[in-house]
């Protein structure tokens, strides 16, 4: 008890002391975690998306001009149902009406979104299915390539083509995220490791004494491992503060305002993000001073 | 207590500092160790503490042969000698009660240990009335002896002094060996690097002579020796 209270008092002194650069330590330790924090709550959010979105992967969207004359809608079909990776029980036909019709049971909470509509936009099109999920890119070529009256199809959608586009880009951030995250992490342990090495230089009389007396390493070290210790747990409780602030004020209602995309946060996830985040700053400030002490104090 | 055996220390540089030192110094006793500036009274001293190592020879402290001592071990070493140097080392911004509680914190002792013993031992040294007072409010004479009560405190066998009285006036040169006099007649080893001839003199203890790293002479009861 006796320790803990002179380790404490020697811990605080010294954050105390330096406070410009204990300030700047924890704010860099708080903006890597809380980037951390915001990539991993934001690629899971996106992962879910995706997953509610697979179940129409198997799906294929091709979209009429309304210029395609009845015998050329004919032929078309034909050509559809006859390509052998599709299950031909599964293509639907689905006119401008019925698309329009749809649009607006969707939206029925945002009639602002259709109440002025007076021309419909939305195209004739056929809906169809792949036997197989993994053959829509397959099916989406040979559409484009081989199908009769190829001027009169404006477009092939896959479900799967625009998600995998859209992994691409969120692929991208992640890997942005992590390696801002890391670098971030680094610099992290470097400005904790300068305060500690200042904090080192400025008690070198006083360290000088102490091994005099008979104290041993670790006596003279842990104020400094504490001291590195407590601006990470600062700097992770900033971040802590920041990600959650996020996620009430601009995630949460991100969910409400965008139903139609699916958005979720998995249930259990910011019970172990935080606790992660924590143990984040206790390592960068850990590490920091670490290297500090290693570099800086021979005992 | 202390045996050194064919210990030669050469600093960076070639410089022979101590050269082929062979004595014992037995428990309770009292040596002066005297010799010109350079002559390597403080490396005697440092080797003791493990601040420098011999380039060869060995060392036995109480039959513990320090050369071989283990790096953690190397404060349980320091914690049964006590130092005094000439500058004090004492912490600024701490009292004089301060200071030398400090010693006993630093070794795991108890507040209320230091709080019963740091009092007792500041009265021992004749400065029980400035508990609470800041080194640079003592004088000289004063922060020595704050610095020898720092030295005792957790009572070492063993108490070593490189030039205690070098930046103490010379009046008051005499009352700080009279301590160290004291600590000694209770039982611990002192030993104390000097070039005051007239404190060699006048306490007529054991005299070993250094010049040029080498032992020159050892003496019971001796003199200073120089002109
Ligand atoms: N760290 C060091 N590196 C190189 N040479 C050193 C070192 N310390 C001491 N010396 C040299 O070793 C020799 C002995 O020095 P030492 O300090 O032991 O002498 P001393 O007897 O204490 O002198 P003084 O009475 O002036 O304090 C001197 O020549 C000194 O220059
Ligand atoms: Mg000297």
């Amino acid at each position: 008890m006796n320790k803990i209270a002179y380790f404490a008092s020697e811990t605080w002194a010294s954050l105390r002391k330096n406070l410009i650069l204990a300030v700047a330590a924890i704010a860099v330790v708080a903006v890597s975690l809380g980037i951390l924090g915001m990539v991993v709550m934001g690629w899971n959010m996106f992962s879910n998306m995706i997953k509610n979105a697979e179940r129409k992967v198997g799906e294929v969207d091709i979209y009429l001009s309304d210029l395609t004359t009845e015998e050329e809608r004919a032929a078309i079909e034909a050509f559809l149902v006859s390509i052998p990776e599709v299950d031909p029980t599964k293509v639907t036909y689905k006119t401008k009406d019925q698309a329009l019709q749809e649009f607006k049971e969707r939206f029925k909470d945002q009639p602002e979104l259709w109440e002025y509509i007076d021309e419909n936009p939305l195209p004739n099109s056929y809906e169809l299915m792949t036997k197989d999920p993994k053959d829509v890119g397959l099916v989406v070529g040979r559409i484009s390539n081989e199908a009769p009256f190829r001027d009169r199809i404006e477009d092939v959608k896959s479900a799967s083509s625009a998600i995998e586009k859209l992994e691409n880009i969120f692929d991208k951030f992640r890997q942005i995220g992590i390696v801002g995250v890391i670098a971030l992490a680094i610099v992290a342990v470097l400005l904790v490791s300068v305060t500690i090495q200042v904090a080192i230089f400025a008690r070198r009389r006083e360290i000088g004494i102490m091994k005099l007396v008979g104290a041993t390493n670790w006596f003279i070290r842990w104020p400094f491992v504490l001291e590195g210790i407590s601006e990470g747990l600062v700097g992770s409780a900033v971040a802590i503060l920041v990600a959650l602030a996020v996620k009430v004020w601009i995630l949460d209602k991100l969910i409400e305002n965008l139903q139609f995309l699916r958005l979720s946060l998995s249930p259990g996830l910011l019970a172990v993000l935080f606790p992660c985040m924590v143990l984040g700053g206790v390592v960068i400030g850990a590490l920091g001073s670490a290297y500090a002490l290693g570099r800086f104090l021979e005992v | 207590m202390i045996r050194m055996r064919r210990v030669t220390k050469i600093y960076k540089g070639n410089v022979y500092a101590l050269e082929d030192i062979t004595l014992d110094i037995e428990k309770g006793e009292f040596a002066f160790l005297v010799g010109p500036s350079g002559s390597g009274k403080s490396t005697f001293i440092k080797l003791l503490i493990k601040e420098e190592e011999p380039t060869s020879g060995q060392i036995y402290i109480a039959d513990t042969n320090i050369s071989q001592l283990r790096k953690w071990k190397v404060p349980y070493l320091r914690r049964k000698i006590g130092c005094v140097f000439q500058d004090f080392k004492l912490l600024p911004h701490k009292t004089v009660y301060q200071n030398v509680a400090y010693a006993m914190e630093v070794t795991g002792k108890s507040r209320r240990l230091a709080e019963q013993q740091v009092p007792e031992v500041l009265k021992l040294v004749g400065l029980g009335h400035k508990l609470d007072a800041f080194p640079d409010e003592l004088s000289g004479g004063e922060q020595q002896r704050v610095a020898i009560a720092r030295a005792f405190i957790n009572r070492p066998p063993i108490l070593l002094a490189d030039e205690p009285t070098g930046n103490v006036d010379p009046s008051l040169a005499e009352g700080i060996v009279r301590l160290l006099e004291r600590i000694n007649e209770a039982g611990t080893t002192v030993i104390m690097a000097t070039h005051d001839k007239a404190i060699v003199n006048t306490f007529r203890k054991r005299v070993i002579a250094l010049e040029n790293g080498r032992i020159i002479r050892d003496q019971d009861r001796g003199v200073y020796g120089y002109e």
